[in-house]
């Protein structure tokens, strides 16, 4: 039904309105020209700007306060470290030229590099070495990932470029823990600068190719080249890592070219990048193995056949390609292929009678698990939780799969074993340094709930022995031994549903090149440069 | 105006004791979630001894009376205490992070309000026409469509497909463009509804006849006779869309990684980093009440017959 009525006369202030609106909306101007990718300004310096988006708002860029793989990333950039992994993952010196370990596996004593100076002028010597250790290893001070340091007994400046670290135990890992970003090493002089107290360290001092700009929270960080670097000087004169939390926008972000490169793609989308020109695709190796952490202590659960039979049970290949679209490798050991100590250990087939039947053998068919998953921590976690529990459901279990936010996880997770209910769980492990010691942990007593992550309770006079034995071997092929021996028995046992080892996605634009990773979960990309 | 000035007086009176609630409040329902702060703030390779000496640090194993006491006694010096997981003074995280979500609500308000009463208006006079029929529909889509689809499908085509607009950040002028509109659209959708409703009511009284059979200016009639007194409704919803929009730029914030305070309070509840989850809800509901009086006050100006 129509009403008739007047013809009006638009009011000038309706239409001014409307247009004004709809100008909004149309987005009726445009930008001038997004930053297109960094070219060279020609000559010996290259110049420009190189930008990156990464999904994490940096907490604090304190080298020894640090947590995530992304904000080490962009600490890497001016703090260095005095050892690195280079690309064939083997341990050489960065600004310690020479390392050696005494025959007792108790004296560490590196030998600097000459004429270092870091960005406030302060000349890199054994003193600021003396000064960076103990800094880490200082109570009052909170650091993450400071276990591996708390073997440092004394440090002992020789002279200006030698330096002696005495340790209370021999530690195989200690000069691998050397390459963390927590030990990098910053100006002595810098934790009493502008805007730095020592526990308050807002703005870094190191020695590397580009020093700290500017932290725009919840925005960006930008980095400016270093004129007096010690090393190979990097192409691009500013860094500017962008932060973006959905990888959605992190690839629109890319591919409008407002970016020269990004992390950590929509997975679902890395098939249609690779078959993008525009775009390059390294799927690198990390060292992060994703698996579903068995209650041993359970009743049903601390039969090994049991355990084997849930690992029979699911097609973890079909789950990579189908629900990971690819983006990481089945394990064939309890870790990683990166880590030293790794060897293949097995697999184990999916065949889905072998563990109806070795089910029936243990008389657990038809019993009832909980699956507790994160959801959004790790590469389509809660997607790959929900599959398992349909291939557990094809042999008979009756499975159910719960979520919740990370800290809610974390708490129930690592309860001490009287309190905690949690029949199994996905986790992910990510040893900070490319060593079997790190990864250990999760299958020795002494890091059970609540003093680490050991979350399977798992436990084997074997391999405890073997371990300790490898805590103290200082010869590397009987320590790598060891590793491979307790990985067998390990295998064997299975206290995990072993998944896979995740991949590390990063996308940069055709025009640049000069990109890698690491399998640490870093990318390198301070040697990045114009393609042509 | 004196009884007015009063009234705010009450208002703001009985405002501390909302606050006082709300600190309480907040204060309990961390506490209660499940997760260790010290464990999830050391990371998950720190070891036990850390974990320990960083609950000590953060007085963690106080009594929650203590707690709150020692809470309650910085805000009423002006110190909303340190953030766990950055080390900075809560009071400065917030004051560099609200203005960005500050900016993004005024700005997606005013489009909001443009598009939406006018929108409201032309379907009221026209209702039950064509164009009436269109614009409830597009307001039905924009109450439905999710932020997040909506964000990412304006970035695919203004950023990617045509390059007009910055895809994220807010580091140029025309940044807030997208995130702007996306956290509009629900608004839009709910004042042009809104709008058309009060305006019907309106447009059906004797006095807009009178106006009408009098000859005013169609004009007139619709903005002064009509839309005037069919204002309050609007204007009720605009300021509680408002304070919605400031508490909802979250997932905005996230989609366009803009720089706001949404996501600095999804990251510290995220990181249990109590203080700062503590800070942004006491200056979320501190703003809240100040939009209420101001509102208050402009139901005076659009209609002198209210009298407090």
């Amino acid at each position: 039904m129509t009403t008739i009525r007047a013809r009006r006369r638009p009011s000038r202030a309706r239409s001014l309105a409307a247009a004004s609106a709809l100008a909004l909306l149309l987005g009726a101007c445009t930008v001038s020209d997004p930053e297109a990718p960094a070219t060279g300004g020609g000559g010996e310096g290259g110049g420009g700007t190189f930008s990156i988006a990464v999904g994490i708002d940096p907490d604090t860029f304190d080298p020894a306060g640090q947590t995530t793989t992304t904000v080490q990333n962009i600490v890497d950039y001016v703090v260095e470290t005095l050892v690195v992994f280079d690309e064939n993952d083997e341990l050489v010196g960065n600004l310690a030229e020479t390392f050696e370990i005494s025959e007792d596996g108790r004296i560490v004593t590196l030998g600097l590099q000459d004429g270092v100076v870091f960005h406030d002028g302060t000349p890199f010597d054994a003193e600021a070495v003396k000064f960076n250790l103990e800094r880490i290893i200082d109570p009052a001070l909170t650091v993450p990932l400071g276990s591996p340091f708390e073997v440092i007994e004394s440090v002992t400046p020789v002279d200006d470029t030698t330096v002696e670290i005495a340790l209370s135990r021999p530690s195989p890992g200690f000069l691998s823990a050397l390459s963390v970003t927590t030990a990098g090493m910053i100006s002595p002089a810098s934790v009493t600068a502008e805007g730095n107290t020592n526990l308050e360290y807002q703005r870094p001092v190191g020695t590397g190719p580009y020093t700290f700009g500017e932290y725009t929270a919840g925005e960006s960080v930008t980095v400016q080249k270093f004129p007096d670097y010690w090393g190979e000087e990097p192409f691009y004169d500013t860094v500017v890592f962008r932060i973006v939390p959905e990888a959605a926008t992190r690839e629109s972000l890319l591919l409008s070219g407002q970016v020269d490169m990004m992390i950590l793609p929509p997975v679902s989308d890395i098939e249609a990048l690779q078959a993008n020109e525009d775009v390059e695709v390294l799927l690198a190796e990390s060292d992060r193995t994703i698996f579903i952490a068995l209650d041993t202590n359970d009743p049903l659960l601390s039969d090994p056949q049991v355990r084997q039979a849930l690992n029979h049970a699911v097609d973890k290949q079909a789950i990579v390609d189908n629900v990971l679209f690819g983006a990481a490798e089945v394990m064939d050991a309890p870790m990683a292929p990166s880590l030293f100590g790794y060897c293949q250990t097995g697999t184990y087939d999916y065949d889905p009678e072998r563990a109806r039947q070795l089910l029936a053998e243990a008389g657990a068919e038809g019993a009832s698990l909980e699956l507790l998953t994160p959801s959004g921590r790790y590469v389509q976690d809660q997607q790959a939780a929900e599959a398992i529990a349909g291939y557990l459901r094809e042999v008979g279990l009756d499975v159910s799969v719960s979520t919740s936010d990370f800290p809610s996880f974390l708490a129930r997770v690592n309860a001490a074993p009287s309190e905690n209910t949690v029949d199994m769980h996905l986790l992910g492990w990510a040893p900070p340094f490319l060593d079997a010691d790190f990864q250990m942990q999760m299958f020795r007593q002494a890091t059970h709930p609540p003093a680490g992550l050991a979350t399977s309770f798992y436990t084997n006079p074997q391999v405890e022995e073997l371990l300790a034995q490898a805590d103290v071997e200082t010869d590397e092929a009987r320590r790598e031994q060891l590793y491979c021996d307790a990985s067998q028995v390990i295998w064997d046992d299975a206290p995990w549903i072993f998944l896979w080892t995740q991949s590390f996605p990063i996308v940069w634009s055709a025009d640049v090149t000069g990109i890698s990773a690491t399998p640490t979960e870093k990318f390198s990309a301070v040697y990045a440069r114009p393609a042509s | 105006m004196t009884g007015t000035a009063a009234h705010i007086v009450r208002t703001l009176l009985l405002s501390l004791i909302t606050l006082v609630g709300v600190s309480v409040l907040i204060f309990l329902m961390l506490r209660v979630l499940p997760g260790d702060p010290a464990r999830v703030l050391a990371g998950l390779n720190a070891s036990e001894e850390q974990v320990a000496r960083l609950r000590d640090q953060l007085g963690l194993d106080d009594s929650l009376l203590s707690q709150y006491g020692s809470f309650l006694t910085g805000v009423l010096q002006g110190d909303l205490g340190q953030s766990a997981r950055t080390s900075r003074p809560v009071a400065a995280e917030i004051a560099v992070r609200l203005p960005a979500t500050l900016i993004l609500a005024v700005v997606a308000t005013v489009i909001g309000s443009i598009v939406g009463v006018t929108a409201g208006v032309v379907a009221a006079v026209r209702r039950n026409s064509v164009v009436d029929h269109a614009i409830s529909s597009v307001a039905m889509m924009g109450v439905s469509m999710p932020v997040y689809w909506l964000g990412l499908l304006l970035i695919l085509l203004f950023a990617v497909t045509l390059g007009w607009l910055p895809a994220a950040g807010s580091g140029e002028p025309l940044s807030i463009v997208l995130p702007a509109v996306t956290l509009a659209a629900f608004s839009t959708a709910l004042i042009s509804r809104m709008t058309r409703a009060s305006m019907l009511e309106v447009l059906g009284q004797d006095y807009i006849r009178t106006a009408q059979a009098k000859g005013a200016a169609p004009t007139t009639v619709i903005v002064k006779h009509g839309l005037r007194n069919a204002f309050i409704p609007v204007l009720t919803v605009i300021s509680l869309q408002f304070g919605a929009l400031l508490g909802g730029a979250v997932l905005t914030e996230t989609v366009f990684g803009w720089p706001g305070i949404g996501r600095l309070l999804v990251d510290s509840i995220g990181a249990r980093d109590f203080a700062v989850v503590q800070g942004i809800v006491l200056v979320y509901a501190a703003a809240f009440i100040l939009l209420n009086v101001v509102v208050d006050v402009l139901y005076v100006v659009v209609d002198p017959r209210i009298r407090y």
